[in-house]
Parts: structure tokens; C-alpha cells; sequence
């Protein structure tokens, strides 16, 4: 764990208090009045804001302009960056730009394929993978230096994230790589949205055993379901996710009216669990373009105030 | 049939299909030409064959097959009919149209099936007419 | 091998529209054993494109030609008086036996009849799957003989990515995830700690992000 960075997501993790953050996608055009208004649904209930970097490769406002817009608005974001569309030269750039705005806090990923979103014909980049990436933050931060061991007039000391997915394949991997991912100096950990949650303590488990949940702060991820047309869709179609059939029947077995209430049960008995979970240090609550539902969701399950 | 239409058609069969075409009777039959070819197996069929046949002025090219399961060499009418089907696609893409050509199986010594099948032929040539590119 | 796929033959058809006398010029190697552009594929396009040409009243004089491969001097003069012939050559080589073609013979209009594809092997009857992506700089020895530049769809050296499930790749549910394959095969390999090493950035210098390359060996040169 590193001593360096000073996000504020980053002292509420330290002091041991379980953190809470949330998601919210830029807009698909150059008007950032819906970055705002999205910040204002948070404002107060989460400690950090993740800004999605053209998530789905599709096109939309930078990361990093979205985050400065957060930033000016008062939240602390959380800047999320893919390998898939810049180099390493791009990457070490906005790393450089977005810490001297005051972006604190970065969560590094390889990014969905082009080939699922608005540009499929786009060469990708890919230059660097993400564990790269976060090796790449470490030694900037730590070093201060860059990748070519350039000496910079200041380290970005920047709070480093990872994703992990304890629903993908091959399963009993998973933790080798949450291990390398800390190995390669990663401060934090948001998982997938957690559906199954006996895969996920069997995950917890062996990063336990492996002594990782002392080297790093994990967050597991929910996001509250609608309908079962969602679950069923999520199962099948988004990969890397695992609804069990129970709660997709659950979903099902409701009148469709009561449908978005069963799934906000559902999601609070999820966070309930989390916090009972040992190594899990907070929630990060992933609910994509229905950020209104994040006051409720932080309020019901009891984790208001924020510090 | 317009008056001046007598379609040609060439026949790639296989000897153990019927040994011999000129064997059997197509009643009276003066309307048109038939050329044959006679292949060892029918997997002996070649696309450029085919091709070929059409560029001599075939306006239709008839491939006789062994029964499935029955052929001597085992899988050579399966070639044959894999030929066939990617060539009748290739007519259709330069608009020559792949019903021109069609492939059949018929039991050894079936001369009744083969009559039938060149009457068929001679069916859809009165839909198809001449050859275009000839 | 490199694996190439014939032009759909409209396309060809149009691209040999300016010219009535045309060279078909097959390769022997590569593109015959992907039944691209071998001595047989000719044969069939020549045929195929008299028809077309002939159903729309074009007058078009084609000729056939296959020389063992464009890619080498030696190979390609024995083709020099069929080319002087005819006003265009239509070659059914991969790229760089077309350009092999237009280098040496300037005057000729040289035109592609073959998409090129990869460098890739026969999986098996009928199928080839892409293998190589040809980086210079070859580490199939610390990946257990799978190569992630080529066969990940995101050129993950420490991977896989959250996308993987039930061994197949997020981009195409037909496509296997090579980290899937890498992690079974150093498993059968007993080398499963190859895993836990972190995988550095790739020094792209050596592949051809780094500009057209060069090989030349002054032991073989005269």
C-alpha cells in the first residue's frame, strides 16, 4: 500500500471506513451539462465518482474532461482509463494532465473490444495491456519517472485502481491475477457486479488465503436489477457476468410493477453480505444511467452520512 | 421451346451410374444435343469442367451421382456435390443463373431416373432459354 | 503459410473492366494451398469471368498462367513473355507477390484478384486460423507455444481480460480465448508460475509499427 497518494477515496479507505463509490458514463456529445447533473445526484452520497472512458467503445466525452468537470462541481472522481485507444505515449500524457487538474484517483483497464461499440471499423491501439498500465502509474508515482526513465518535474501520485472479475474464466486463475495485479501495484480493487454471491465469498476465500485482502482494498460491485428481462439479458449476453437462476426466477416471480423493488432488495442484501465479508472495504455501486437510484440504495442500506 | 431453341446439354456422370446413356430411349426425342462425359467417379468433376461445358455452349450441365453411402471411392459423389453446389453460387454471381446446372443421384443401371431427369432438364430450359453467354 | 480469399468475382470482374487482354497469373505456394490462386483457381476464374464478360456483349481476351512463386525473381521472368502480351495482369498472389509483379514488370498494369489475409496454418480440412501477426520479436516460449499478440483479440501479455467465458474470446463466441489455451497448456506443461511473472510493454520497434522491414543477409549475398 502506497503513502504517496493522497485522494480523499484513498484516506477513507486508510482510516479503515468502508468506502462507497458509484459510476457514471460521459455524455455522447460536447455539452457537459449532463456530467452535472449526474453529479448532483451523487453529491454527498458517495466518497468518489468513476467516470467511464468510452465505455462499450462508444464514442463519448474524454474521461478526463469529464472528471475535471466533477472536480469543479466539488466530487472527487475516480478516472477510469482503457489501453484499447491510447499508447503509451497518450496514456503517461493524460496520466500527467489529469493529476494536474487534480484528478487523484485512476482505475486502470485493457476496455471493452472496438468491435461491440459506435466505431467497429477503428484499427485499436492496445499497445500496453492493463497491468502495464498500473505498473506504468506505480513507477511514475513512486519513481517519478516515466516509462522511457525521463525524471518528471512532478509525480502524478495517483490513488491506482484495478478491476477484477471473479465471474470470468478461468475461475481458479482469478486470484493469481488479483495477486499480479497488486504485485503490479494496484492500491485498490472494484469488482464486477456481484449476483452470485457464494462464487464471490469462494473468490474472497482464496484471496484471503493468498494474504492478498492485506495488500489491497476491494469494493465489491452491485448493480440493482430492473426487471428479469435485465437479469436474463445480463447472464446471456454481457460477458464476464454470472446471475444464478434463483435470482432470476426471484426477478421473474414478481408482477412487473414490483420488479424494480425485488431488484433493489436484492441489491441491498447484496451490500448487507459485503460489509459482513472480511477483506471487503467498501461497495462501489454501478448504477449506469440511473444514478438517481444511488441515494436511495447508499440511504436504505445505511451508510449515510459519508465521512 | 421457341423454334430456333435446341438446347444443348452436356451429362458428367459417373460409369457406375449408367454405363452407357446412349442405351436408353428418349422417345423420338431430336430437340436438343447431348454430349456426355464419362468419369471413373464423379468426385472426377472439376469446377473448371463445369465451367468449360458452359463456355463450349452447354445450355444446361446435368452431373449424375452415386447414391449417398454408395459410392465406390466413399466419399467422391460427396465432393461432387460440394463442386456443384460452390459452382451453381459462382452462375448465380455472374448471372448466368445456377439452376443451369444440377447434380443427381441416381442407383446404378437406372436408366428410367436419367431419362427423367434430362426431360426435367429440358423442363427448365423452357423457363431458362438459351445459354447467354454464348 | 499466408492464407488469402479469392475477390468475389464482380469485383474482379470490375477491376479488369479498362483492359481486353488479360493475364491471369496464378502462384504455386501459398495461395494454392488456400485455393486462392493456384494453377486450378485460375483455370476456374479465367472460365468464369469469359462467361460473364461474354453474357454482357464485353469483349475480353483472358490467358492463364501459374508460375511456381511470385515472391522470387527466379520464378516470376518465366512469366515476362505471357505479360508482355496481354495489356493488364491480374494476379492471384498474395500482396507481395502482386507488388513482387508490378515491381519488375513497371510497365504492366498489375491488379490484385486476392484479398490477403494472414499468416496462419491449415487447422483442418478447409479451415486455416490466423497464428502469426509476425511482431519480430517471438516469445512463444513463455506462453506455452500460444501467441497472445495474434490470438488475443487485445494483445493482452498478462491476461486474460474480464471478458473471457466458457473459454471463448468477448469479440466472437466461435473464437477461443487464447489466455484460456495458454493457461491450460503451461498447465499440461507444469509451468502454470509463468502466470505470476509480470510480462513487461512489448517493444514494438521490431514489428511493423516500426515501418516496412528489411532483412538482409550478407552471407548469402555475392
Amino acid at each position: 500500500m502506497n503513502m504517496k497518494a493522497s485522494s480523499r477515496l484513498q484516506e477513507i479507505l486508510s482510516n479503515g471506513e468502508f468506502a462507497v463509490t458509484a459510476e457514471c458514463g460521459p455524455p455522447r456529445g460536447a455539452n457537459p451539462e449532463v456530467i452535472r447533473k449526474k453529479g448532483e445526484l451523487l453529491k454527498g452520497w458517495v466518497d468518489a465518482v468513476n467516470v467511464t472512458d468510452n465505455q462499450t467503445a462508444i464514442v463519448r466525452m474524454s474521461s478526463i474532461a469529464a472528471c475535471a468537470h466533477l472536480l469543479q462541481m466539488g466530487l472527487e472522481p475516480v478516472m477510469q482509463m482503457v489501453t484499447r485507444d491510447r499508447n503509451r505515449i497518450a496514456l503517461q500524457s493524460d496520466i500527467m494532465g489529469a493529476y494536474s487538474l487534480g484528478i487523484k484517483n485512476i482505475l486502470c483497464l485493457s476496455g471493452d473490444h472496438q468491435s461491440f461499440g459506435s466505431q467497429p471499423d477503428a484499427l485499436n491501439v492496445f499497445d500496453i495491456d492493463s497491468m502495464n498500465l498500473i505498473r506504468t502509474v506505480q513507477t511514475m508515482r513512486e519513481d517519478g519517472k516515466d516509462m522511457s526513465g525521463f525524471e518528471l518535474n512532478a509525480p502524478p501520485s495517483m490513488f491506482i485502481g484495478a478491476a477484477a472479475n471473479p465471474f470470468a474464466d478461468p475461475f481458479e486463475y482469478r486470484v493469481i491475477r488479483l495477486a499480479k495485479k497488486i504485485d503490479a501495484g494496484a492500491d485498490f480493487i472494484q469488482t464486477q457486479c456481484i449476483y452470485n454471491m457464494d462464487r464471490f465469498k469462494e473468490w474472497m476465500k482464496m484471496a484471503r488465503e493468498e494474504g492478498l485482502t492485506e495488500k489491497v482494498h476491494i469494493l465489491g460491485g452491485v448493480t440493482p436489477l430492473k426487471s428479469a428481462g435485465m437479469a436474463k439479458f445480463m447472464n446471456n449476453k454481457v460477458a464476464g457476468m454470472d446471475v444464478p437462476e434463483a435470482l432470476i426466477d426471484r426477478m421473474a416471480g414478481v408482477s412487473k410493477e414490483k420488479a424494480v423493488e425485488e431488484g433493489l432488495k436484492i441489491c441491498l442484501e447484496t451490500i448487507a453480505e459485503l460489509r459482513e465479508i472480511e477483506g471487503i472495504h467498501g461497495v462501489h455501486i454501478m448504477a449506469i444511467e440511473w444514478e438517481e437510484i444511488v441515494a436511495e440504495i447508499v440511504e436504505s442500506a445505511g451508510l449515510t452520512p459519508r465521512p | 421451346m421457341t423454334e430456333n431453341f435446341k438446347p444443348k446439354i452436356t451429362l458428367f456422370h459417373c460409369i457406375n451410374t449408367v454405363p452407357e446413356i446412349g442405351g436408353f430411349s428418349l422417345t423420338g426425342q431430336d430437340n436438343f444435343e447431348l454430349q456426355t462425359v464419362k468419369l471413373a467417379c464423379s468426385s472426377m468433376v472439376k469446377d473448371v469442367f463445369l465451367l468449360r461445358a458452359f463456355e463450349a455452349g452447354s445450355d444446361a450441365v446435368i452431373v449424375l451421382v452415386c447414391p449417398e453411402g454408395q459410392c465406390r471411392y466413399v466419399e467422391g459423389n460427396i465432393r461432387a456435390k460440394k463442386r456443384v453446389a460452390w459452382v451453381r453460387n459462382l452462375l448465380d454471381e455472374i448471372g448466368l443463373g445456377g439452376r443451369r446446372l444440377s447434380l443427381s443421384n441416381i442407383s446404378a443401371g437406372n436408366n428410367v431416373a436419367a431419362s427423367q431427369i434430362i426431360q426435367n432438364v429440358l423442363k427448365d430450359l423452357e423457363d431458362l432459354g438459351p445459354n447467354p453467354a454464348v | 503459410m499466408i492464407v488469402g480469399e479469392q475477390k468475389p468475382i464482380l469485383e474482379i470482374k470490375e477491376i479488369i473492366a479498362p483492359y481486353k487482354k488479360i493475364l491471369i497469373l496464378g502462384c504455386g505456394t501459398c495461395v494454392k494451398t488456400c485455393f486462392a490462386g493456384g494453377e486450378d483457381e485460375v483455370a476456374v476464374l479465367a472460365s468464369a469471368l469469359r462467361l460473364a464478360c461474354k453474357k454482357d456483349g464485353k469483349e475480353i481476351e483472358i490467358e492463364e498462367f501459374t508460375v511456381e512463386r511470385q515472391c522470387e525473381d527466379e520464378f516470376i521472368q518465366e512469366s515476362a513473355p505471357a505479360i508482355s502480351r496481354n495489356d493488364g495482369v491480374l494476379s492471384l498472389a498474395c500482396g507481395a507477390g502482386v507488388q513482387a509483379i508490378a515491381r519488375r514488370f513497371a510497365k504492366s498494369p498489375v491488379l490484385p484478384g486476392v484479398n490477403t489475409m494472414f499468416i496462419g496454418v491449415l487447422e483442418k480440412q478447409g479451415v486455416f486460423t490466423e497464428e502469426c501477426s509476425g511482431c519480430g520479436n517471438c516469445r512463444l516460449d513463455i506462453f506455452g507455444g500460444i501467441c497472445p499478440v495474434t490470438r488475443c483479440a487485445k494483445k493482452l501479455l498478462n491476461g486474460p481480460c474480464g471478458g473471457s467465458q466458457n473459454g471463448k474470446c468477448e469479440v466472437n463466441p466461435e473464437t477461443d480465448c487464447a489466455w484460456q489455451m495458454i493457461i491450460e497448456r503451461l498447465g499440461i506443461l507444469g509451468q502454470m508460475d509463468n502466470l505470476r511473472i509480470y510480462v513487461p510493454p512489448k517493444n514494438w520497434q521490431t514489428s511493423l509499427s516500426g515501418g516496412p522491414r528489411k532483412l538482409v543477409r550478407e552471407d548469402h549475398m555475392i
